[in-house]
């Protein structure tokens, strides 16, 4: 591919949380994350909670804050690299070029003013829009999530939770920027709401062009959604691939598990079992893989050599006996689940 | 059900004053409930936000009074508990598992003093000896080894707090786990080990569980019955299978179609989810401003439930004429 086409390029990325300890123990939450976005693309970032992928979020948005700080890495967005640009020169492309949609609207949304004004914060930052310039764009982006604009006047707390996600989202379009970031948008909703805001995500995605980076606990949210799907644990990159293909054919022994530790509502009911023990704390990460305690494949060798990240079928995925080609395949004998 | 009725409640209904001292509006969020748990059962209570799951358990555990109706535990009312003996007792039997292990727990203490405080509360037969060894041997049963009563809850991750909540729980020798949504803020990897320890208290321990949720996947996993709720009133009741393999309520076919599965193709959904309004309801399906099945009958006569197959509850007006209801595809 040119580089015409990819938006986002995000290379050896390394972010450190520091500790009372002093430099030398500092606790490595995101280590050495390499990917690329492509102009229009929707990519999934999922994994447990403790595996970095929110870390890596407000890296790549440059919203670190203390004890976190960038350890190493670069993040080239439109060709420019993020790392080492000053506030003022962050600010020009925040919201115009970049939006973050965060986890939780009613912590990002201010609840003393209403939603119309801080649309109007957003639209000053970039400008000096008329009155009527800005009522109307406020009031289409608004249209666009399904909201009536008559809701500009409404504070946080007299909307409900999708309609306080969704405007959030509407104030992430204002400018229709070329990648929206969102930080598990749909997570403190229910199934009806969250599966109504994702095809709304999808559609405006579709109409507007705009590149999605998405990241959830859920990997089965994203399967119908995300162009492409990246699989995060302890800190790294496990698997990469096409959505479609992970779900049909998940490589890595982590993958595997996740999705075998979903419950159906169709089908026969399976007795699962999950993944076995607990994800590790970053500050005392296993030798060698970092899966290898849970991992029902483990050997020997995948307790002392830590594997890097191999090109599997088109598809990235960090196994050692996935890429000697050792590895029993998902739906055969040894598989989590029977 | 064939098993022994264990609790019953009849017509619950819980309201809530809202606004200010003049106000008169009144938040439903709990109107005319019936329904019953067996012993050795586990049954599933979902339901979106506010649609009256958690008030449910509340009134269970007797931290609300209803506002009318009544609940009956082994055939005797709860309102007829006054001493404190009584209140203890009840408290014991029927405990409470909450939904966030990391607000549930005292920072400040090892893990073994809760524990150890409810085995001397609700058990004062035993001697401090025979209170570690029982406290040791419900951490085995939820799967926690003993060296985990010496820890700090901060040491503990999620799951395993929350199986230190069900330990907790077991250590009253409980009939029934009041558990809200006991496994939603764990990670997916985790949460299915928790669903089959309460399949594992339920066979082994003879114990029933209330199971709140809104994830009707891990609600099939676990659960032997399903009670789905809308806006304060049970829409559809049964043996989960029948439910959700011919779910006859709309909402219960929405709550279907809505559920993320990466094996079948998308359901074409175009409801918004956007929550019902239970302040001072006029009578009416709650249901009807978005289903797209409603009858003239809907905005004026509240469907009660009735059988349409042998306990299998429905409140519709429209499934209980026998017709098929087919308002959302799963």
């Amino acid at each position: 591919m040119s580089e015409a086409h990819e938006i986002l390029e995000v290379s050896g990325l390394s972010v450190d949380y520091a500790v009372p300890q002093g430099p030398g123990a500092d606790i490595r939450a995101v280590d050495d994350v390499s990917f690329t976005v492509d102009r229009g693309e929707f990519l999934g970032i999922v994994g447990e909670s403790g595996c970095g992928k929110s870390t890596l979020l407000f890296a790549v948005a440059q919203l670190l804050a203390p004890p976190a700080h960038l350890a190493s890495g670069t993040v080239k967005f439109k060709g420019t690299n993020l790392v080492g640009l000053t506030d003022k020169q962050l600010s020009a492309i925040r919201w115009r070029d970049l939006s973050v949609v965060m986890q939780s609207a009613m912590n990002a949304l201010n609840p003393v003013k209403s939603i119309g004004a801080q649309f109007q914060d957003a639209l000053q930052a970039h400008g000096k829009p008329s009155r009527k310039e800005i009522a109307a764009r406020s009031a289409e982006v608004l249209r666009m999530v399904g909201i009536d604009p008559v809701h500009l006047k409404s504070y946080p707390h007299q909307l409900s939770g999708g309609m306080r996600q969704r405007s959030m989202i509407a104030m992430a379009m204002l400018f229709t920027p070329d990648l929206i970031i969102m930080d598990e948008p749909t997570s403190a909703l229910d199934v009806v709401a969250q599966r109504a805001l994702m095809v709304q995500i999808k559609e405006l995605q579709q109409a507007y062009g705009f590149a999605v980076i998405f990241v959830t606990h859920d990997m089965s949210l994203t399967s119908h959604f995300s162009d492409r799907l990246m699989v995060m644990y302890a800190g790294q990159i496990d698997e990469l691939g096409a959505t479609r293909t992970i779900f049909d054919r998940p490589l890595h022994p982590y993958t595997q598990g996740l999705l075998e530790a979903f419950p159906s509502i169709h089908g026969p009911r399976v007795p699962l079992k999950g993944i076995p023990g607990n994800p590790p704390d970053l500050a005392a990460i296993p030798s060698g893989c970092r899966f290898h305690p849970r991992c029902p494949h483990a050997v020997q060798r995948c307790t002392v050599t830590a594997p890097d990240l191999y090109p599997v079928d088109g598809d990235l995925v960090r196994c050692l006996r996935r890429q000697d080609g050792s590895l029993p395949d998902a739906d055969q004998e040894g598989s989590l689940s029977r | 059900m064939t098993s022994t009725e264990l609790l019953r409640a009849e017509h619950l209904t819980r309201h809530f004053k809202i606004g200010g001292l003049l106000s008169r509006r009144t938040l439903h969020a709990v109107d005319d409930v019936s329904f019953s748990i067996g012993e050795r059962e586990i049954v599933a209570l979902a339901g979106e936000s506010g649609s009256g799951k958690s008030t449910i358990a509340r009134v269970l555990a007797r931290v609300y009074k209803p506002t009318s109706g009544q609940v009956y535990f082994e055939g005797k009312p709860l309102s007829a508990i006054r001493s404190r003996r009584d209140g203890l007792r009840y408290a014991s039997l029927v405990p409470m598992v909450f939904q966030d292990p990391f607000a549930s727990m005292n920072p400040v203490f090892r893990v073994q003093h809760g524990v150890l405080r409810i085995l001397k509360l609700h058990r004062p037969e035993l001697s401090a000896k025979q209170r570690l060894g029982e406290a040791a041997r419900v951490f085995g049963v939820v799967g926690l080894g003993a060296d985990m009563l010496q820890r700090f809850p901060y040491e503990l991750s999620g799951g395993q707090r929350q199986r230190v909540g069900f330990a907790q729980a077991l250590a009253m020798r409980p009939k029934l786990i009041l558990a809200d949504e006991p496994v939603s803020m764990l990670d997916v990897s985790i949460r299915i080990g928790l669903l089959n320890l309460m399949a594992k208290l339920r066979d082994e321990e003879g114990v029933s569980i209330l199971y709140i949720t809104h994830d009707i996947a891990g609600a099939r996993y676990v659960a032997d019955r399903l009670i789905v709720m809308y806006a304060g009133q049970i829409a559809e009741s049964g043996p989960i299978e029948d439910v959700l393999s011919a779910p006859k309520h709309p909402y219960t076919q929405l709550l279907l179609s809505a559920v993320p599965d990466p094996m079948a193709p998308l359901a074409q959904v175009t409801d918004r989810g956007e929550p019902p309004r239970v302040v001072d309801p006029a009578p009416g399906c709650r249901f009807r401003w978005r289903c797209p099945l409603a009858v003239e009958q809907c905005s004026s006569v509240t469907p009660v439930l009735a059988e349409v197959r042998p306990n299998h509850e429905v409140a519709c007006h429209v499934a209980q004429t026998g017709a098929e209801v087919r308002a959302f595809a799963s």
